[in-house]
C-alpha cells in the first residue's frame, strides 16, 4: 500500500513540476527558441500535456536550443538502422508473449474429484 | 520496382488518378473490419455466472445468531419467507467491504440483520444496510449451533471473492477478475472456493485461514486461478466452512 | 508545412481521413455496445461497465492493430501511403480510445473499496512472481502511458523542438505498447475466455502486425538503398544517365547519412535523403512544380538549395557532386542545410 502511494505522489509532484515548467516554457521560452511560434497562441495550450508528461526532455532541449548547443547536422540523420532492430525484435516478442500466455493458460480442472483425506476428528465437537 | 506506375500522393493535392479506386477500396474494407471484429468480438462473449443482487425481493430483516469465522456468518433464528430459520447467510456491507468491525461484537449473540440479498442458484449472502441499521443485538437469549466437523479434504477449484462470486459483479470470478477479487478480500468481503464438483451437496463454501483467521496472505497470488488445496471441512447449518492448510495450495496443471 | 503554428492543419485529405477512420470506430463502438447485448440475450447480462470496458479496449486493440499495419504495408506497396499521411490523428482517437477503457475498468473493478481507486489499481494485485494471475493491468498501464505520451507530442512543433530523430525514437514507444497491450490481453482476458472467437481474432490480429513488420524489414533488406563506395571524400552514386527525369537514386553514405540524387530538367542535384519534418525518405519522392516532394507529408524543397518555398522555412542538406565519367559522386560531408549547389549537367 505504501509503495503504491509512493508512485502516486511521485506522479503528481511529476505533473506538478510539469504543470510550473509548461506555464514559464510557454509564456517564454517558446518565443525565443522557435520563429515560428512568435505570434502563434491558439496552439501553445495543445502543449500543455506534453511539457507536463515530458518536461525533463523539455528542459534539455530548450537549453540545447537556447545555449546553441544544438547542431544542424542532427536534425537530418535518421536512425533508420534502429528501426530495423525493432522490426525483427517486435515480432519475436509478440510471438513469445502469446505463446506463454497460452502456455500458462487453464482449464477447469473438473476433473479432479474432492477427497476426503480423513474423517473428523473423534474429540471435536 | 513498380515505382514507376505508382501515382503519386500529395496530401494537399486532389487524389491521383489511379489511386482513387484503391483507397476506397482500403477504406470500405477497413470500416467492414471494424464492424465485423465489433459484431465477432462483442457477439460472442461467455455468459457470466447465473446470480444476481435481488433488489426485487426488497430489503429483507432477519434475526439469526452471530459467528466468526473469522467472516461473519448470521445462523438464521427467525426468519421469513425467502430465508426461513436455520438458513446460514454470509454478511457483507457496501461495495467491497466486509462487516467484521460490526460483527465483532455480537459473537455468539443474537442479532438483527438488514438488507439485500445476492442470488446464486440459492440465496447464501446478505448486503446488509448502513451503521446499526445494518446489523444490530437483538433481545433474547442466544440458542446453541452445532459446528458439524467434516474432516480434512483435498479440493480443486478456484478461490473468488464471494460477493462478486454472488452476482456483484458479472463476470465475477477469473483472472481478468483478479484485482478486484483480492481488493474485496482485502476489504474483507468473505472468500469463497467454487469446487469443481460437489462437497457435501456444495460447489462452493466459505474459505479462512487456518484456526480461525483471515485468508493468508499467501493465498492471494492463487485467486482466480485453479488450484488444488487442503483444509479441514466443517458445517455451520447450510453453509461449508474450509479451514485452508496454506502451504497445501497448488496450481492445476494445464 | 508550417509558416506559423496553428492547432491542426486541416485539408480536404486530413477531413477525409479522420472521417473514415472515425466512421469505423463509431461502427465498432455501435455494434458493440448496442447490438451485440441483443445477440448475447444472457440470463444475467454482463455488467454494463465491463461491457464497455471490454468494447473501447478491443476498439484501442484494433485500432493499435491497423495503425502498426500503415508502416509496413506502404513500405512494401506505395499505394498505402494515403493512410500514412494523417496517422497520427489516428493514433490520437486510439489514445482516447484507451484512455476510456481505463476509465471503465478503473471505475468499476477498482472502485467501491475504502482505498483511493489509483492506489487500489497498483496494490490490489502484486503477484509479481508469477505469469498466470501476474498484475497484467501493469502492461495495459504501461502502453497507456506510451499512448499518451504520443498523443501529446503528436504536434508539428514537437518535431521541430525534439528533431526529428528524438521524435522518431520517442514515437518508437509505440512499439514496446503494442508488446505491452498484447501481453496486457495474453495475460488477461485471454486467460478466461471460453469461447475462442476473441481468442482467434485477437492471435491473428497481433500475428498479422508482427508478420507484416518482419516481412517489411526482410523486404528492405533485400530492396533497400544500398552503400555507396567511398574514393577521396567523394561517393560513388550510380551511371548518371540512369536517373530518370523528376526522380531520384538513393545511396547510403559510409558516414550512415543517406544522400538522394535528383535529375531535373537534365541536370542532377543531391540533397539530404531525410526531409526536414519528420526525416521522410525524399529521395523517394518526387519533383513536381520543380520541387522535391516528400511522399510522407508533401514537404516540398528546391532541389538545387535544400530550400522550402517562400513563404515557408524549412531546409535540408545539400551535397556537392561531381561527374567522373558517366559516373555522378556526391561529396562524403553534406552542406550546411539550404546551401546552394550548382547543378551537374546530365552526360548525353
Amino acid at each position: 500500500m505504501t509503495t503504491a502511494e509512493a508512485i502516486l505522489t511521485a506522479v503528481t509532484w511529476w505533473g506538478v513540476i510539469g504543470g510550473i515548467v509548461a506555464v514559464v516554457f510557454l509564456g517564454y521560452g517558446i518565443d525565443r527558441i522557435d520563429e515560428d511560434a512568435d505570434g502563434a497562441f491558439v496552439f501553445r495550450p495543445l502543449l500543455v500535456p506534453g511539457i507536463v508528461v515530458i518536461w525533463p526532455l523539455v528542459l534539455w532541449r530548450w537549453y540545447c536550443l537556447a545555449s546553441g548547443r544544438d547542431h544542424w547536422a542532427h536534425r537530418h540523420r535518421p536512425r533508420r538502422h534502429r528501426h530495423r532492430i525493432f522490426a525483427y525484435a517486435m515480432p519475436i516478442a509478440i510471438v513469445a508473449v502469446i505463446v506463454a500466455g497460452l502456455a500458462v493458460r487453464q482449464s477447469w480442472p473438473d476433473h479432479i474429484a474432492p477427497e476426503r483425506l480423513s474423517p473428523p476428528a473423534e474429540d471435536s465437537q | 520496382m513498380s515505382r514507376k506506375e505508382t501515382p503519386f500522393f500529395v496530401g494537399y493535392l486532389p487524389l491521383p488518378r489511379g489511386l482513387g479506386g484503391f483507397v476506397a477500396l482500403v477504406s470500405v474494407a477497413l470500416v467492414a473490419l471494424f464492424a465485423a471484429a465489433a459484431l465477432l468480438i462483442g457477439g460472442t462473449q461467455d455468459a457470466p455466472q447465473d446470480a444476481a443482487f435481488r433488489f426485487d425481493y426488497g430489503r429483507q430483516t432477519v434475526t439469526g445468531v452471530v459467528e466468526l469465522t473469522p467472516y461473519p456468518l448470521l445462523r438464521v433464528t427467525e426468519g421469513n419467507d425467502l430465508i426461513p430459520p436455520g438458513k446460514t447467510l454470509m454478511m457483507t456491507a457496501a461495495g467491497k467491504s466486509g462487516v467484521d468491525m460490526r460483527a465483532m461484537g455480537l459473537e455468539g449473540k443474537l442479532a438483527q440483520v438488514s438488507g439485500v440479498v445476492l442470488e446464486r442458484g440459492t440465496i447464501d449472502m446478505i448486503q446488509l444496510r448502513g451503521g446499526r441499521r445494518g446489523i444490530q443485538a437483538a433481545e433474547g437469549e442466544a440458542p446453541a449451533m452445532q459446528t458439524e466437523p467434516l474432516g480434512r479434504w483435498r479440493l480443486a477449484g478456484e478461490i473468488c471473492d464471494g460477493k462478486c462470486l454472488y452476482g456483484a459483479m458479472r463476470p465475477g470470478r477469473g483472472l481478468a477478475h483478479k484485482a478486484c477479487a483480492n481488493l474485496c478480500i482485502i476489504g474483507d468481503v468473505p472468500p469463497v472456493f467454487v469446487t469443481t464438483q460437489p462437497v457435501e451437496g456444495q460447489d462452493f463454501m466459505l474459505i479462512t485461514g487456518p484456526d480461525g483467521t483471515r485468508l493468508p496472505k499467501e493465498a492471494y497470488d492463487f485467486v482466480g486461478q485453479f488450484v488444488t488445496l487442503e483444509g479441514d471441512l466443517e458445517r455451520r447449518g447450510d453453509v461449508l466452512v474450509l479451514r485452508l492448510d496454506t502451504p497445501t495450495i497448488a496450481l492445476v496443471d494445464g | 508545412m508550417s509558416v506559423k503554428y496553428v492547432p491542426v492543419q486541416w485539408n480536404r485529405s486530413k477531413w477525409v481521413y479522420d472521417g473514415i477512420m472515425l466512421a469505423a470506430v463509431v461502427a465498432f463502438l455501435y455494434l458493440f455496445l448496442y447490438v451485440t447485448p441483443e445477440l448475447l440475450s444472457h440470463e444475467n447480462p454482463i455488467n454494463p461497465q465491463v461491457h464497455n470496458a471490454r468494447a473501447f479496449g478491443a476498439c484501442a486493440f484494433l485500432m493499435l492493430t491497423v495503425i502498426l499495419w500503415i508502416g509496413p504495408l506502404a513500405r512494401i506497396d506505395r499505394r498505402f501511403l494515403p493512410l500514412l499521411y494523417n496517422r497520427r490523428h489516428f493514433g490520437v482517437m486510439t489514445t482516447f480510445v484507451a484512455i476510456t477503457h481505463a476509465g471503465y475498468i478503473l471505475n468499476w473493478y477498482f472502485a467501491f473499496s475504502s482505498s483511493d481507486k489509483y492506489a487500489a489499481l497498483l496494490f490490489a494485485n502484486t503477484s509479481y512472481g508469477q505469469l498466470a494471475g501476474f498484475p497484467f493491468e501493469a502492461f495495459g498501464i504501461f502502453a497507456l502511458v506510451c499512448l499518451v505520451i504520443l498523443a501529446v507530442t503528436s504536434h508539428d512543433f514537437w518535431l521541430k523542438f525534439l528533431t526529428p530523430p528524438v521524435w522518431k525514437a520517442l514515437h518508437a514507444l509505440i512499439y514496446f505498447a503494442y508488446v505491452a497491450v498484447v501481453a496486457h490481453v495474453a495475460l488477461g482476458i485471454m486467460q478466461d475466455q471460453q469461447n475462442h472467437t476473441f481468442t482467434v481474432i485477437f492471435i491473428g490480429g497481433a500475428l498479422s502486425v508482427a508478420g507484416l513488420h518482419a516481412w517489411a524489414a526482410w523486404h528492405e533488406d533485400r530492396n533497400g538503398d544500398r552503400l555507396g563506395t567511398e574514393e577521396g571524400g567523394w561517393v560513388d552514386i550510380c551511371d548518371a544517365r540512369k536517373i530518370e527525369e523528376g526522380r531520384a537514386h538513393i545511396k547510403v553514405l559510409p558516414n550512415g547519412e543517406r544522400v538522394a540524387v535528383f535529375r531535373h530538367e537534365g541536370k542532377l542535384s543531391a540533397i539530404s535523403n531525410a526531409c526536414a519534418h519528420q526525416n521522410g525518405p525524399l529521395g523517394e519522392g518526387r519533383i513536381i512544380d520543380c520541387l522535391v516532394t516528400c511522399p510522407w507529408h508533401g514537404f516540398q524543397y528546391d532541389v538545387r538549395t535544400g530550400r522550402s518555398p517562400a513563404p515557408f522555412t524549412e531546409m535540408v542538406p545539400t551535397y556537392t557532386l561531381r561527374l567522373s565519367g558517366n559516373r555522378v559522386q556526391v561529396q562524403v560531408e553534406a552542406n550546411p542545410p539550404g546551401t546552394p549547389v550548382d547543378p551537374v549537367e546530365v552526360p548525353a
